[in-house]
């Protein structure tokens, strides 16, 4: 018995056939599941040189080992592709309980290949896999559209959809599940190129496993000894929100498209006012913190407006990036980028980009269809949302994100566009925690902030300002995040969740592999995966000269951020060496022959050597 | 009555680099007073207008957790107070 199904469902828009294949147990163990197995699978199928938004891109849902388990916070999916906005490898890990049902119906994951003729969505139950159109669906709202499906298959139905933005291939479209998000990468694009509109699955568990009884008692000890740590405490009661003015007063919440580090009244959108409207918690399934605050607004421009959030993240993107402290708008913003099916962090990042071009007179009224873009002002955030996610007038521009964006715009408007590899940096001021600095400069998929945490630069343990001896860490703190992002662990589990001990004895008892008994050797899968998504990206033509920071972050000193004023990031390529000589690879960031084959990637070499003379 | 502070990195950027020092008080909050007076301005980085704790920082007494802190927790000489950052997030 294991918690591994051992199959997945191979869906073929194309031709309109589904087959169920099993998955090797080599790669079980060599990449866990969820982003390691999906990545195995993409770095396979995928030649160099596809296309994100053509049929030959594949969309790979995967589970994790302990998903659908009563382990605290494991039943998430990773989403891996090829994305829209950076041509290189994606990840985006999803909350929720799609995954763990589409466990019970006996599947590890799903790959989505080709492209159908016209719209369709997936429909699994016991009595095997449909293909199904989706003509009514097409158009429909990522709620409207799980409501039309739960009317349709019944109220227990589980839903992963996109939302009118990834009909309508604005690069940072997300896939949906109830209100979690998966995506930053651009995802729900690549779906709603292929034409599919979502997924939903009829199942009911429990799942198999390994050792059930000892499972049990070690996933109650845990638990136990959560009930009354702080940590996860803040997390239920607040959310990531409790960080918001911890990072303000310290300089690391970026205002004003980065400009500076300081935000007036910034406790309008603090934890407290938050709070103030919070109606109920809701969370993943299997987890007791349940993080998610559902929040509605009672009165006012956005009366009724009701969504699982902001985290901080949102707060962040379409609060503090655009100087905007109105709450009940934020609530508002982050409602409709769900049910349009757009990322927050990308969205906002783009609308703050706008925000500055409009501020230094690079664009004007007449390229915005006549929005006055002023900081602060939250009526035209919501109107830009709305052209983002229809595409229309400047939000056809806005849509494809800033990199693309500044290059069509011109005028130095590049200069402005606060993205890596074209993925738009999130609510951390690189400059402020240089540790994230260089996370976002040599994260595979461009600047994502769960891509590998600088945990002990933003728990204090180390100094934060310094640009020495900072490689290594994030080396493995990349690393250690890939194995989390196979298990799947949510990020959130190793500060208020099981120890690294705890998880190879749950990965033991739940599939029976002994392999997994060693922390080590389970760690160790987490720099193959990274290695492995390097090497992805090294065959597009990736290198050095991609991982990198934006102008204003090597060359502007940060203002008004508390101690990290005048700060700027002064020596990436000294932080670049070390990270390469700590990972195996060349100072040109490509793996060597030696790492690939120490880490089993021998298979690789002869895909990667000649990018190496 | 001495009772031990001890200050995480980040609020050491606003300590000159101290990390524990003596301060007297009868309660938490009047030992933050004492380490207001010895640097001015730290307690705007740790408490918000309304003068309460900002979540992302922890105070343990003792080695025990105060959740949710109460400033006006009452504290003895020798006692340790210990403030943490949870500075992390998605």
């Amino acid at each position: 018995m294991s918690s591994y199904n051992g199959r997945l469902i191979r869906l073929n828009l194309t031709t309109g056939k589904s087959q169920v294949e099993e998955i090797p147990q080599k790669w079980m163990k060599d990449y866990l599941g969820g982003r390691g197995i999906g990545v195995r699978y993409l770095y396979e199928e995928l030649k160099p040189g596809v296309e994100p938004l053509s049929p030959d891109n594949k969309v790979i849902l995967m589970m994790g080992p302990l998903g659908a388990t009563t382990a605290m916070s494991v039943s998430r999916m990773a989403l891996v592709t090829k994305s829209p906005l950076t041509g290189a490898v994606a990840k985006s890990i999803m909350g929720g309980s799609f995954g763990a049902f589409l466990k019970f119906a006996g599947y590890d994951g799903i790959i989505v290949e080709g492209e159908s003729a016209k719209p369709v969505y997936l429909h699994i139950d016991k009595d095997g896999i449909h293909l199904l159109d989706a003509a009514e669906l097409w158009g429909l709202d990522t709620q409207q559209t799980q409501q039309k499906l739960r009317e349709k298959h019944g109220k227990s139905t589980q839903v992963a959809c996109i939302g009118p933005a990834g009909e309508k291939l604005v690069r940072y479209a997300v896939l949906i599940s109830d209100l979690r998000v998966g995506g930053r990468t651009g995802v729900g694009a690549v779906l709603g190129a292929k034409k599919i509109k979502g997924f939903a699955v009829n199942s009911s568990g429990p799942l198999s496993l390994h050792d059930a009884d000892g499972f049990k008692k070690l996933t109650r000890e845990i638990i136990e000894g959560l009930k009354t740590s702080p940590g996860r405490i803040n997390m239920s009661d607040f959310g990531t929100s409790y960080l918001t003015l911890g990072f303000e007063k310290v300089g690391i919440f970026p205002v004003k498209n980065f400009q500076e580090g300081h935000l007036e009244d910034v406790e309008k959108i603090g934890d407290e006012a938050l709070a103030s409207i919070k109606t109920k918690n809701d969370g993943c399934y299997g987890c007791m913190t349940k993080c998610g605050q559902v929040r509605q607004v009672t009165g006012g421009t956005y009366d009724g407006a009701v969504s699982e959030g902001p985290d901080y993240e949102t707060i962040w993107s379409l609060g503090g990036n655009l100087a905007n402290t109105d709450k009940d708008s934020l609530i508002a913003a982050d409602s409709l980028c769900d049910r349009l099916g757009i990322d927050t962090v990308s969205a906002g990042n783009t609308i703050g980009f706008a925000y500055e071009l409009y501020q230094r007179g690079i664009i004007t009224k007449k390229d915005t269809d006549g929005l006055e873009l002023n900081w602060g002002d939250a009526a035209a955030m919501m109107a830009l949302l709305e052209k983002i996610g229809s595409r229309e007038g400047f939000g056809k521009l806005l849509g494809e994100g800033t990199k693309r964006a500044a290059e069509q715009i011109g005028k130095g408007a590049e200069d402005y566009a606060i993205q890596v590899k074209g993925l738009e940096l999130p609510g951390y001021e690189p400059r402020a925690v240089k540790g994230y600095g260089l996370v976002f400069a040599t994260s595979n998929i461009g600047a994502q902030h769960m891509y590998g945490r600088p945990r002990d630069e933003l728990s204090g343990k180390k100094d934060r300002l310094t640009e020495v001896d900072k490689g290594k860490d994030i080396a493995v703190a990349e690393s250690s995040q890939a194995t989390q992002d196979a298990v799947i662990q949510c990020s959130f589990t190793p500060a208020v969740g099981f120890n690294a001990q705890q998880r190879s004895e749950l990965l033991v008892m739940a599939t029976g592999f002994k392999e997994f008994a060693d922390p080590a050797y389970v760690e160790k899968i987490g720099e193959r995966i990274l290695c492995l998504e390097r090497c992805f990206n090294v065959r597009d033509g990736f290198d050095r000269k991609d991982d990198t920071l934006p102008k204003r972050m090597l060359t502007e000193p940060l203002a008004n951020a508390g101690p990290a004023t005048g700060q700027v990031v002064k020596n990436l390529d000294g932080l670049l060496d070390e990270y390469y000589d700590a990972l195996g690879y060349t100072r040109q960031g490509i793996p060597s022959e030696a790492k690939l084959k120490e880490l089993g990637l021998d298979w690789v070499v002869a895909d990667i050597e000649k990018f190496n003379k | 009555m001495s009772v031990r502070l001890k200050l995480p990195p980040i609020l050491q950027e606003f300590s000159g680099g101290v990390e524990t020092l003596e301060v007297s008080g009868r309660t938490v909050a009047e030992c933050l007073e004492e380490l207001e007076a010895q640097f001015p301005g730290i307690k705007e980085v740790l408490l918000d207008r309304q003068g309460k704790l900002l979540r992302a920082f922890g105070v343990y007494l003792n080695n025990d957790g105060l959740h949710p802190v109460e400033l006006d927790t009452p504290v003895q000489g020798g006692d340790e107070i210990v403030i943490l950052n949870f500075l992390m997030g998605g």
